[in-house]
């Protein structure tokens, strides 16, 4: 087993609890550079609530690694500088600023270095331009304010947002809800794309089609604990995951 | 012991009035979510009336005025008119300002709750006689003796009003079904407004509960708490501490904690008596009070303090940022210069004015426009650097360019403190906490002898090389070379803010102004930025500041008064929080700018100057919260799209 490379992000009995009631149970989690994960179950499971506690937005306890460094410590802002990036159900994109400047605030670091490097910079940096954005066919949408756009652009936008900038790992939160058939379909080859460059992803989705379709493993949630864990093939037939998520009828 | 009873006592008298305008505040945000920084001017308006009845028998209203009686009114008459007058203002205050701005964000809300405040407490030196009104004795003067002390009946009486208004606000709130209601809107004006009850009815019987409890306590404790015509304004402040200190949950503990507050300012004062209460400390140490309190309540209540289940919470003007043309900016510096030249004596002087104040305007822009920060100490941080620049000059005699620097870091350093409590406080209660510590700053620092002389802070003149900078020459009020100066330094920050603004800083600003989450998401550091913010807010005030004090010579307390502080903010939001550009026009329109020059000297309207500020505040609040530079954006928009159409339909 030594010959396994190290997985780019791990956890380690990530545990929440909102008073009384544990929303994680000590899940285990690893994702390798270049393997789409995906983390399915049923509404309340806890996944959302699993990608706040990595990212830094909830309370937790038990061990984060990112590419060997060990990153439960750090505050949200930290940690994505540490190159882990996530996007958020609801958008949470910024309403006062561009399609362009919403990425390019990420890119960019702010602080006392910021501030030395307007004072000090030759030229306005109007408009910077992310490639991502033509990746994501979101060019003609640059100038323009966030909510301005239809609630599918928006997710695009925040997915977008994600992957400026560098980062080891893209969480993407329900990325795809809002997305038409054709547009799901398309979302699936960038998310194999992100994940070509070296990144690893974790996707969360209702949408099975795009998770049994995209994910190389899956890991299915329930009560906030780890039910089940292997390749879309093996879930499928899960006996308890059929039980719990996925229905008889998905099974085919 | 009977001593500490007796000040305890004599303090029930003003915690009396703190504890109904706490419970009213805690009522009325129950009822609408809004926290009326207004309320104290419900209070200051009834005292008025009353005492103006009690003494010539006139019933003055905000305009014209009733001679009801030949003589003196009697009590009953001067108390029911008085109380009237307050809940008439209350019930005003919500049907026309703040019903509008429901669903308004915190900073709308706030800044027309502030314009209502600074309206009454510039209208009521127009209307009533301050010199010779007197607030006539209305309860018995009479004594009992409690734990040895002397204790007048007359504050035992304050004491049971208070109680008995805290008690029958508390019982219709929980006991009766309007009263429950109301509590239910707090928490979902849909559901409510669905099982058939009207939210805006609701809030309105309790706006003319609060605000006649308000004016009762007031007029009965004026006659020995005083006349003034301001002193009732901040009142609101430790009301609002009592309030938060209940969590706005709690009637009763805002009424408890209120009484609390004024006995213990009165045991201070008690204390500051002693040998060993250090003299620094003898006066306006009982203002930091609320301001303590204020900070810690939030502190340790910050996160359960109940946020209100709006209907919709609107989003603050839209912001676009610097572009950094040249034409726009050099033809700007052409308009100041040639003013400077072409006028002289007070005209000029307006002008210089208007210049530094346009810097100070900048910080407001910067940290309220830009990071989305209420705050309401920007006159405050000026102050810092006016009073330091004092020591700076004459005690340590620190040369010209310097001289600026130095006074204008003092106030980073206090704008980063006093930025600090905005890492876990936002919106309407960041607010509070700027303006009870501009309050405090104002009374324990500028205004206290110990640590200002009463002569007033001279200031040397600067020199350059030297070259005389003074603002003075013999009869010449203004000098062409200070008036320069001031452009220069002025016009320098300008540009470097306006590079911020449209750079990494100015984008950090308004991604945290947008979704402080998602921000840190994207990596920023939410809380440095906020204090960065902070920082650089109150260097641009503090240099401002030191120009101010070059400009006059010497400062008082009343050059950075808190007045002074809200109507500046007044004509920034009127002219656009949100731009540079509304920065430069409120310039302007401020305080002791050409504006105020324009009315005073060409329209001898000088004294309504605050007045107008506040009307233009409100009207702007409720109407327009993008301000001037934001619709006239909004009309040159629109007419080039109507150009384009034209365009594409030919």
């Amino acid at each position: 087993m030594s010959s396994q490379p190290e997985p780019v992000l791990r956890t380690r009995g990530l545990t929440v609890r909102y008073g009384g009631v544990t929303a994680n149970d000590a899940v285990d989690l690893e994702v390798h550079r270049g393997q789409v994960v995906g983390l399915i179950g049923p509404n309340g499971a806890g996944k959302t609530t699993y990608v706040d506690a990595v990212t830094g937005f909830a309370r937790s306890t038990g061990e984060v690694w990112l590419a060997g460094r060990r990153i439960d410590r750090l505050p949200a802002h930290r940690r994505r500088r540490a190159g882990l990036a996530r996007t958020w159900q609801a958008g949470e994109l910024f309403d006062d600023l561009s399609v362009a400047e919403n990425l390019a605030v990420v890119a960019q670091g702010g602080g006392l270095r910021g501030l030395a490097a307007d004072v000090f910079r030759r030229r306005a940096d109007r408009s910077p331009r992310d490639p991502v954005l033509d990746d994501l066919e979101l060019t003609d949408e640059a100038a323009r304010r966030p909510d301005a756009l239809s609630l599918g652009r928006q997710k695009l936008v925040g997915v977008a947002r994600a992957l400026a900038g560098e980062s080891h790992v893209l969480l993407l939160d329900e990325p795809a809800a809002g997305l038409d058939t054709h547009e799901s379909l398309a979302f699936g080859e960038e998310v194999r794309r992100m994940a070509g460059r070296g990144s690893g992803v974790l996707l969360i989705d209702h949408d099975m089609n795009l998770v049994l379709g995209t994910c190389d493993l899956i890991y299915v949630l329930d009560f906030g604990q780890v039910i089940a864990c292997g390749t879309p093939d093996e879930v499928r037939h899960d006996p308890a995951v059929v039980a719990a998520y996925l229905g008889a009828e998905v099974a085919p | 012991m009977d001593q500490l009873v007796l000040f305890v006592s004599l303090g029930f008298t003003v915690g009396a009035v703190y504890a109904v305008i706490g419970s009213s505040l805690v009522a009325i945000h129950s009822a609408t979510g809004v926290l009326n920084f207004a309320q104290g001017s419900v209070a200051l308006w009834g005292v008025w009336v009353a005492a103006e009845l009690g003494t010539t028998g006139t019933l003055v209203l905000p305009v014209g005025e009733l001679q009801l009686t030949d003589g003196p009114a009697t009590i009953p008459v001067t108390v029911a008119l008085g109380v009237i007058s307050s809940t008439v203002l209350a019930l005003l205050l919500h049907l026309l300002v703040l019903r509008p701005l429901r669903a308004a964000p915190a900073l709308s809300q706030v800044a027309a709750s502030v314009g209502v405040m600074l309206l009454v407490a510039s209208l009521v030196p127009l209307r009533f006689d301050v010199t010779t009104t007197v607030a006539r004795p209305i309860l018995a003067d009479s004594s009992v003796t409690i734990l040895g002390a002397e204790v007048a009946v007359a504050n035992l009486v304050m004491l049971g009003l208070a109680v008995g208004v805290a008690l029958l606000l508390a019982g219709y709130l929980r006991f009766t079904r309007w009263g429950t209601a109301t509590r239910a809107s707090a928490e979902d004006e849909v559901a409510v407004l669905l099982t058939g009850y009207s939210p805006d009815r609701l809030a309105a019987v309790v706006w003319l509960v609060t605000g006649a409890a308000t004016g009762l306590i007031a007029v009965v404790g004026s006659p020995s708490i005083g006349l003034d015509p301001l002193a009732y304004t901040f009142y609101v402040l430790p009301g609002l501490a009592a309030a938060l200190v209940a969590r706005l949950r709690s009637v009763l503990v805002a009424c408890a904690a209120g009484l609390a507050i004024g006995s213990f300012q009165s045991v201070l004062l008690l204390l500051s008596t002693y040998d060993f209460w250090p003299v620094w400390a003898q006066a306006g140490f009982g203002d930091t009070v609320p301001f303590l309190v204020v900070v810690v309540a939030l502190f340790v209540n910050g996160k359960s303090l109940p946020e209100r289940g709006g209907v919709v919470s609107g989003r603050m003007p839209a912001v676009h940022p610097p572009t950094m043309r040249a034409l726009p900016a050099l033809l700007t510096l052409a308009g100041v210069l040639a003013a400077i030249l072409l006028t002289e004596g007070s005209w000029r002087f307006g002008v210089v004015t208007s210049v530094i104040m346009a810097l100070i305007a900048l910080s407001l822009v910067v940290l309220t426009g830009y990071l989305g920060q209420i705050s309401l100490a920007a006159m405050a941080f000026a102050g810092t650097g006016g009073f330091l620049l004092s020591r700076v000059t004459t005690e340590w005699g620190i040369p010209f360019p310097l001289s600026l620097l130095v006074p204008a870091l003092g106030a980073t350093v206090l704008g980063v403190v006093v930025g600090i409590p905005a890492l876990r406080i936002r919106g309407a209660h960041l607010a509070v906490v700027t303006l009870a510590g501009a309050l405090a700053i104002q009374n324990f620092v500028f205004g206290n002898p110990a640590l200002t002389p009463y002569e007033g802070n001279l200031i040397a003149d600067p020199t350059l090389g030297g070259l005389d900078l003074g603002v003075r020459e013999g009869t010449n009020l203004t000098t062409i070379r200070f008036a320069f100066m001031v452009v220069v330094v002025v016009g320098a920050l300008t540009w470097l803010t306006a590079r911020l603004l449209s750079g990494r800083t100015g984008r950090a600003f308004l991604a945290v102004r947008s979704n402080e989450r998602a921000a840190a998401a994207a990596g920023i550091n939410v809380a440095a930025t906020k204090l960065l913010g902070f920082g650089i807010s109150a260097f641009l005030a503090g240099v401002g500041g030191c120009l101010i004090g070059y400009s006059r010579g010497q400062l008082s307390v009343e050059s950075f008064s808190i007045l002074v502080g809200l109507a500046l903010l007044c004509t920034v939001y009127v002219a656009g929080i949100t731009s540079l550009t509304g920065a430069l026009l409120a310039g302007l329109l401020a305080p002791l700018g050409v504006a105020e020059t324009f009315l005073e000297s060409s329209l001898g309207l000088g004294e309504y100057y605050n007045l107008i500020a506040a009307l233009a505040l409100v009207v702007t609040a409720v109407l327009n919260p993008v301000g001037i530079t934001g619709s006239v954006r909004a009309a040159i928009t629109h007419a080039r799209s109507r150009r384009q159409q034209h365009v594409l339909a030919a």
